[in-house]
């Protein structure tokens, strides 16, 4: 049997079998594309912040859209070379595409570096700080200044709940009490009913020390008394409708339904003890800290995301920022202007200026800044009839220190400057805390109560940089599954280019298809998210 | 057979498997025959309904009974620890009811009636009513197939989680879905996201399907197969493809998005502010847009309607004139009302939405667009309906599903139709009617035509007709029951009832006869019939069972057909051996005419199949039929 069409074209079409294919899942990858242009579209317009516009450095997106086009060349060249039956010209252009998608993507590896170890936070108040955050190093791993700490009393205790317990937290506090010498013990004795123990299996003595496989027990326990409860009550409650069933003859159902319930005192016997969560205490303090995505802190009771509570203190638990790199007052003219407060009011009021000498200096550097390019806009562009001028700084502008506004600010009164490769350098990965030092980019520390929301510049941090990089991270697996593809047609098609050499170009001209597409997505990505 | 790959085209195939057997493995389970794969999605997607009936009869009973503990014959099935877990005192709860109401919908859509519709169906009957030797790729029509299967089989594994499946509708509209299981502190190990790992993958699963359809229906077709000689059939699958192709895309952008808020935080479908009772002040950025979603998921979710209904109309429509011995009334309207239809309902998806406050103006322009595409989906079952006309009805096995089919999709529609006018969707929307509307369509409806497509085509597969007494066994139970389960609904939608009552309207109702509770009243009026409705769901449980035994028992024991044409029909299909080997064909197809040429006076028999050449033509001298 043989598939008839797949090197040479059918006649009536004109086309073989791999050729409408790729057309047809091309379409399906232009819906594809197309769903999340549309959500960037939506996001962009129904945007209820200061969307970032122009945040992302440019000259490493340039130079991958003239790689990407290039490539798209090369891949043609390879494949009229197979069609001229010149195997090494292939070998040499092909070579050359390959080579421009992994130039590509480690261009797109290092602004995602840079963007996932970037610090950003938004205060109570709507101003925005942005920053490299300070990090201690404990055996060799990094932890960053941004903890929740927690000071436990000595009889303080730790509430598992032995369904939902995350087993690596768990681990995670034996090491710190461990650490600390602190052990942690069971606050009280758990007992279970006699005549289900064997061997008290469900018997938990006071002071067991916690231990993963001590929650795992209880929770064997617990679960065996819970499936025994459930199928007693539901005997139980099988029992009291038939009954009730028999009483009502001629009724539906829920004309009774409210006198039909399950005899407690009856089967009070035959019930066990559930244990659905367990306490645990310390017999001397102990200083516990966690990532502030893990906990919801209180003063006196925090909450992990697995259930587990902590009778704990919260004490001093700021975000400290080794380097400070941004001051961004958008979104809190933004609120201030909807409430109609003037922004130059609500900025000199707002947490950073009234507490932060450095923000107060490099802010007041910045209006005269604003001030200087009010006026250069005017004289380039002119007022209009009625005396307005025809180009003011945009709010962006006007409300928004970024790195490079705050390195000019270093370089005007400090004189803080960089020469060569280093200047280079900083375009593609972003400021150069160590060469330009605390001058530049000084330490700040924000307090725990001050912050409103942090991410890292993640998708979590808002809705353009989740576009962003949903978009830019499908297209990147399309840039590496189509280099995949044509690498592998370079170093395995020599077998096919000898037996069968018009398959083959006819496999490179589908692949060049597709890698086509790819570049044309980039094309369209570029400039919505790197220049709009 | 790769090693038979460079076979003259004369060479006969058949014989070609004697000294050439694959092994099981190859043979049935990593087969890439595409007549294998068929009956591999056939069956896997009869499992998966059989699954999602279960499913739906623990509700029933809830909604039933809420306040009495799930009978032992339903409860069997699970542990008593997940017994433990999800039920309270034995009675169904309300996040029980969701999971199973939200996995009900996603099993009978995505892993029942599409694969049973377009990936069974589609894969055994297109390539051989093209003449084709197999699919255009069939490596990847067996990996299409893989995926789907673990799709579907990641979906439904999430049951046994901590956080139980998912829980937010089939159409997991955000922010609920987007907070639900919030509490896992693995995320990938949510039922929730579990979904949606199973949806990315079936969409790459029915996306690899599609594209491999369209190009099979396209470039392997026969000799003299032009494409008004394609059987409606082939027509359907190709509109499916194309819908399948092209409206998946976007739900696939939505479902990595929704993936992205649960797995990275992110917020395109949060709001800004949002607070939920257990949570406080969601920590997330916020700015994010839920209606987004339904506009992405809807977008889908339309044409998907299509993709469920089309192979149905499909099978019903190679059945007819094959049991009135009459051509298609209208082929080439139904024709163009089909490309018709598939082009409308890429732009009708927001009648779905009317409640969400989008607009007057837009949801002006839908309901105008939802109310056009009634003209050509009428085209086809007005055809449908008028080729019964004047026919001398074989009322065999499958016709009279296909019979049945006609009305019970009519029901469906016509009480689509005021859903399409949003002023009455204000009114209806959510509640009952719109599940006996779409339900009409989908069971009913749809099902009935699979059902009328097994029938006709068991024999050609097995080579054994299926019973024709556990046949009316099947077939009047199940379509009484359909009646009395979904008609109902109709009324107590009108009333009010919210479809996403797992009490059945218990809460709302006013126990007391005097009570000057309104609604409360309203409710006490229709509740009972929740029972009747949940018979009707038992009973029809009870008729599938004849259907279970015709299918195993006719396999071994069925009535041999006599030829390889039993049903005396004229398409492609009926012209291999049967059941048809590896490379389907024995003999060089050629196509001479139409699909449908029945009874032609000029014609000895009753029907004229595509490859008899025509006689005594001076033009043909070499008849190369030699069957």
């Amino acid at each position: 049997m043989e598939i008839p069409y797949i090197v040479n074209a059918r006649k009536d079409t004109g086309l073989f079998n791999s050729k409408i294919a790729i057309w047809l899942f091309l379409a399906s990858e232009v819906m594809l594309f197309g769903g999340f242009f549309s959500a960037y579209i939506f996001l962009r317009l129904g945007a209820d912040y200061p969307w970032p516009e122009r945040t992302l450095p440019v000259l490493p997106g340039l130079i991958n859209t003239f790689v990407l086009i290039g490539s798209s060349v090369t891949v043609v060249f390879a494949w009229a070379a197979l069609k001229l039956h010149n195997w090494r010209q292939f070998q040499v252009y092909m070579g050359i595409t390959i080579f421009c998608a992994l130039l590509f993507m480690v261009l797109k590896a290092v602004e995602y570096n840079v963007k996932l170890h970037h610090q950003a936070v938004r205060l109570s108040d709507y101003s925005i700080i942005e920053g490299h955050l300070g990090y201690d190093k404990v055996e060799g791993k990094k932890i960053e200044k941004n903890r929740i700490n927690l000071q436990l009393e000595q009889e303080a205790t730790i509430t598992y709940n032995v369904l939902r317990f995350h087993p690596a937290w768990v681990e995670q506090v034996l090491e710190e009490a461990k650490k600390a010498g602190v052990s942690i013990k069971l606050a009280a004795d758990l007992k279970g009913e006699e005549k289900l123990s064997d061997e008290g299996k469900d018997y938990f003595k006071k002071d067991e020390p916690l231990t993963v496989e001590l929650l795992n027990k209880v929770k064997d326990a617990h679960l065996a008394a819970r499936s025994n409860n459930a199928v007693i009550k539901t005997e139980a409650l099988r029992e009291a409708w038939k009954v009730a069933k028999k009483a009502h003859p001629d009724q539906s159902d829920w004309e009774y339904s409210d006198n039909v319930s399950i005899d407690t005192e009856a089967i009070k016997p035959k019930l066990l003890t559930e244990f659905p969560s367990v306490s645990f205490s310390i017999d001397k303090s102990l200083a516990l800290s966690f990532k502030p995505r893990d906990v919801k802190e209180g003063p006196t009771q925090s909450k992990l995301r697995d259930d587990t509570v902590i009778n704990g203190k919260l004490v001093a638990s700021p975000m400290v920022f080794e380097n400070l790199d941004a001051i961004d007052f958008q979104y809190l003219v933004m609120k201030a202007e909807a409430k109609g407060i003037k922004p130059e009011v609500a900025i000199e009021n707002s947490w950073l200026m009234q507490n932060s000498g450095f923000v107060r200096e490099a802010w007041a550097w910045h209006e005269k800044e604003v001030e200087k390019l009010r006026l250069r806009l005017i004289k380039d562009y002119k007022r209009d009839e009625n005396g307005k001028p025809n180009r003011e700084p945009t709010h962006k502008e006007m409300y928004r220190m970024g790195w490079k506004d705050l390195k000019k600010y270093a370089e005007d009164t400090k004189d803080i400057k960089l020469s060569g490769v280093d200047k280079i350098k900083e375009e593609f990965m972003g400021p150069n805390y160590h060469a330009r030092g605390q001058e530049t980019f000084p330490s700040f520390e924000v307090p725990r109560e001050q912050v409103g929301f942090a991410a890292k510049f993640t998708p979590a941090w808002n809705t353009y940089y989740a576009i962003y990089f949903t978009i830019t991270g499908l297209h990147g697996l399309h840039v590496v599954g189509g280099a995949i593809v044509l690498a592998y047609y370079l170093f395995f098609g020599r077998k096919m280019y000898d037996e069968n050499p018009e398959w083959l170009a006819n496999r490179v001209e589908v692949g060049g298809l597709f890698w086509h597409f790819v570049d044309l997505v980039w094309i369209f990505v570029f400039p919505i998210l790197y220049l709009m | 057979m790769s090693a038979h790959a460079a076979s003259s085209p004369g060479h006969d195939h058949s014989h070609d498997d004697h000294h050439h057997d694959p092994g099981f493995f190859k043979k049935y389970l990593f087969s890439t025959d595409h007549k294998t794969i068929g009956i591999q999605y056939g069956i896997t997607a009869m499992l998966f309904l059989a699954f999602g009936f279960y499913l739906m009869m623990v509700m029933r009973w809830s909604i039933a009974y809420p306040h009495q503990p799930l009978p032992e014959w339903m409860s069997w099935i699970f542990t008593d620890n997940w017994k433990a877990r999800w039920l309270t005192d034995g009675k169904v709860t309300g996040e029980t009811y969701n999971m199973f109401g939200a996995m009900h919908g996603t099993i009978m859509v995505f892993l029942g009636i599409v694969p049973l519709g377009f990936g069974a169906f589609g894969n055994y009957v297109t390539p051989l009513q093209i003449g084709a030797v197999d699919m255009a790729f069939p490596k990847l029509n067996m990996m299409s197939y893989w995926i789907y299967l673990a799709g579907g089989l990641i979906m439904c594994a999430s049951f046994f989680m901590e956080s139980g499946a998912a829980k937010s509708g089939w159409t997991n509209y955000s922010p609920l879905a987007g907070f639900a299981d919030g509490q896992i502190v693995n995320q990938w190990l949510a039922g929730q996201t579990q979904w949606l790992i199973g949806l990315v993958l079936l969409i790459t699963s029915s996306l690899l399907g599609s594209v491999n359809f369209i190009t099979t229906i396209i470039n392997l077709r026969a000799r003299g197969m032009t494409w008004m000689r394609l059987p409606f059939f082939v027509w359907a699958m190709l509109v499916t493809g194309f819908l399948l192709l092209l409206a998946f895309p976007p739900l696939e952008a939505a479902g990595i998005m929704q993936l992205m808020d649960r797995v990275a935080f992110s917020s395109f479908f949060m709001p800004t502010g949002l607070f939920t009772q257990s949570e406080g002040l969601a920590e997330l950025s916020g700015g994010g847009s839920p209606l987004l979603f339904q506009h992405l998921f809807w977008f889908l979710g339309h044409p998907e309607v299509y993709v469920l209904l089309l192979p149905a109309i499909a099978c019903v429509a190679e059945i007819i004139p094959a049991n009135t011995r009459k051509p298609l009334w209208g082929y080439k309207s139904m024709v163009y009302s089909l490309l018709v239809l598939g082009f409308l309902s890429f732009i009708v998806w927001a009648h779905h939405m009317y409640m969400t406050g989008m607009g007057a103006a837009v949801s002006t322009f839908f309901q105008t667009t939802t109310v056009l595409i009634s003209i050509p989906s009428v085209i086809i079952i007005t055809a449908l309906l008028i080729s019964l006309w004047g026919g001398s009805i074989r009322f065999t096995a499958p016709m009279m599903w296909a019979c049945a089919f006609i009305p019970m999709f009519g029901i469906g529609g016509l009480t689509g139709l005021p859903l399409a006018f949003n002023l009455v969707g204000l009114h209806l929307h959510d509640t009952y009617y719109v599940i006996g509307h779409f339900h009409y369509v989908v069971a009913p409806g749809i099902l009935f035509g699979l059902f009328a497509g097994v029938y006709h085509w068991y024999p050609k597969i097995t080579g054994r007709y299926m019973s024709n007494f556990l046949n009316h066994l099947h077939f009047w139970p199940s379509l009484i029951c359909m009646n009395v389960l979904f008609f109902p609904m109709l009324m107590q939608g009108m009333a009010g009832f919210h479809r996403r009552w797992y009490n059945g309207g218990d809460a709302y109702l006013a126990k007391a006869a005097d009570s000057t509770n309104v609604f409360g009243n309203t409710v006490r009026e229709f509740i009972d019939l929740n029972v009747v409705m949940s018979y009707g769901a038992w009973a029809l449980a009870v008729a599938q069972i004849p259907f279970i035994i015709n299918v195993l028992f006719a396999w071994k024991k069925g009535r041999k057909v006599e030829s390889d044409n039993p049903w005396e029909a004229t398409t492609l299909e009926w012209a291999t051996p049967t059941p048809p080997g590896h490379g389907n064909f024995t003999f060089d197809v050629a196509v001479y005419r139409g699909p449908y040429e029945y009874s032609r006076p000029d014609c000895e028999e009753d029907y004229f199949p595509q490859w008899h050449a025509p006689k005594k033509t001076a033009e043909q001298p070499n008849d190369k039929e030699n069957h």
